[in-house]
């Protein structure tokens, strides 16, 4: 039924999201091969992992702003990183590899998380088969500064309505992403991210996060734990994906915050899709009257959020994709096990 | 307009209900009256406001007298403020006429008042809602330190535009009651760790998971 009201939805939007933009774009250079596109994301990808750079990286989306410093050093296989936030409060993210630790230091705790699912993504673009490709126009348009640096510019449109497109800078030297749009259904930009100033090619110094990341006295230790599971062995099955997703993660977890005095709550299950750029979350728990007031609807900048109850339970979808996907996602979710 | 037609439970559910927003029209005018004139219906009024506040963000948290003080203070000055009863003369001609009275034009005035410092408490739902809208980037970054402060400086209708324009042509429910829900901001965090446009690569994951504070600290 819901499957039904959506179709004719996503083919309109399927025939603006091509057609609009399409026209404005005619004398654009012709949509790059599989292969090439595969070539150009890793390239950005592998000069995000492998390049030590430093600079003012910034965000705004929605009618807000913020900025964070970041410096990235990689030294053979090893990938360290420093971010501090510029604005709010204080706050400092270190990683090494898949060790992610945020500080609060006004408040001493830290949390530590293993992120190794992070890992999921470059398998998705060298596996071989070419979905972005299938589901993303990719053409290259030109060279555009940023930051100080020459960039090559790629836009990245969607092949339906089913997700959002992208405007990507990447440094014409290094391949390091300099600036990035993500592209409403309307052709309006929901949200950028970019250097305001980077200096790439800087002398590594991993010493520096590895120490601040030892640096725990006073500071009360969190660890939040991912558990994998299955969404079949949690008793649930996805009928249909969403055209174009997977799933790459399924992990049951405490979404709460680690202090909140509040009791415990239960588990969520979180399963994870993506279509190898963009990514929706699945969130099952327990319906709770008191915690889960009314099903909703929110948009705000590129994520969408839908949340409703599916007999005992409550199903929250969050994703980075226009409101049609959520809801595919939402149809498809059945209980299997009483 | 008279308190004497609440029984205190009916106007704390009232009350409750003007704070989730689902009170219109003459029952919100009640409401607000009743708000305005009972000083434990105040006292419950700022809690619950403060405790959504706090549920969002520890950097919310403020002293909720300075709140009263401010609405007191603009209740005050408004009492004093001849320009205010210019306006209400015109109302009275036109559309109820003048022959309600004295008594009639105090209620208004209740009302009045009490409208304004209802305006005081959309502001700070602006704040809040705006802390979250920007899942996209960077919502407590913003709401941290100066929450009330950045929040004002910066044009508010923006969220609110993007929020009606959310689905076209599809039954939106986005209420600012499930906004200024920590719960929403959890999932979004816990989304967050693992999205982010990934195209862009490692870092650019981490800095939107980064630029996200999560509600844990």
């Amino acid at each position: 039924m819901f499957l039904r009201a959506v179709a004719p939805l996503t083919l309109a939007w399927a025939a603006l999201a091509l057609g609009a933009p399409a026209c404005a774009q005619a004398a654009a250079a012709t949509p790059a091969p599989p292969s090439e596109v595969r070539a150009w994301l890793l390239r950005i990808h592998d000069a995000a992992s492998r390049r030590n750079f430093q600079g003012t990286f910034v965000v705004s989306g929605g009618g807000n702003v913020a900025s964070a410093r970041i410096a990235h050093f990689c030294e053979g296989p090893n990938q360290y990183e420093r971010i501090e936030s510029l604005d709010g409060r204080q706050r400092k993210v270190y990683r090494h590899n898949d060790v992610v630790q945020t500080v609060w230091p006004l408040s001493h705790v830290a949390m530590i998380e293993q992120r190794g699912m992070l890992s999921s993504f470059p398998a998705l673009l060298q596996a071989g088969d070419d979905g972005i490709a299938e589901w993303y126009e990719v053409r290259a348009e030109g060279s555009e500064r940023v930051a100080g640096h020459e960039a090559n510019v790629l836009a990245i449109r969607p092949r339906d309505g089913l997700r959002y497109g992208y405007r990507l800078w990447a440094d014409r030297a290094s391949g390091l992403l300099l600036r990035a749009e993500v592209i409403g259904e309307r052709g309006d930009v929901l949200e950028t991210s970019a250097f305001s100033d980077v200096v790439i090619g800087i002398r590594p110094q991993p010493d520096s996060v590895t120490r601040a990341m030892r640096r725990l006295d006073g500071f009360r230790v969190v660890n939040p734990v991912l558990t994998p599971t299955r969404l079949e062995a949690e008793g649930w099955t996805m009928r249909q994906l969403a055209p174009g997703f997977r799933q790459v993660s399924c992990v049951s977890r405490q979404i709460e915050a680690p202090d909140d005095p509040a009791s415990p709550q239960p588990a969520v299950i979180q399963s994870i899709y993506s279509d190898g750029l963009t990514y929706v979350s699945v969130f099952i728990e327990p319906f709770q009257a008191e915690r889960h007031p009314k099903a909703m609807f929110a948009a705000m900048g590129a994520t969408s959020t839908l949340a409703q109850r599916q007999g005992d339970w409550w199903v929250t979808i969050v994703g980075d994709t226009p409101p049609a996907t959520l809801k595919m996602f939402a149809a498809a979710l059945e209980r299997r096990k009483p | 307009m008279s308190m004497g037609t609440f029984d205190e439970e009916g106007a704390r559910q009232a009350l409750s209900a003007l704070a989730d927003g689902e009170l219109a029209g003459a029952d919100g005018a009640a409401a607000c009256a009743a708000w305005s004139a009972d000083a434990a219906a105040r006292r419950d009024w700022h809690a619950w406001h403060l405790i959504g506040d706090v549920l969002r963000s520890e950097d919310l948290a403020s002293d909720p007298g300075a709140d009263l003080q401010f609405c007191v203070a603009v209740r005050a000055r408004l009492a004093v403020e001849p320009v205010v009863l210019a306006p209400m003369q015109r109302r009275n001609v036109g559309v109820t006429g003048s022959a309600n009275g004295p008594r009639a034009r105090s209620g208004r005035w209740m009302f009045g008042s009490a409208a304004a410092a209802g305006f005081v408490l959309v502001a700070g739902t602006f704040a809040v809602l705006r802390t979250v809208d920007t899942p996209a980037s960077v919502p407590l970054a913003l709401a941290g330190g100066g929450a009330a402060s950045t929040a004002a400086r910066v044009p508010a209708p923006a969220s609110a535009v993007v929020l009606a324009e959310a689905a076209p042509g599809d039954a939106v429910i986005a209420d600012q009651r499930l906004i200024r829900d920590a719960q929403l901001d959890r999932y979004l965090v816990a989304h967050k760790q693992f999205a982010g446009t990934s195209a862009l690569g490692v870092p650019s994951v981490f800095l939107r998971s980064a630029t996200v504070d999560s509600a844990s600290r």
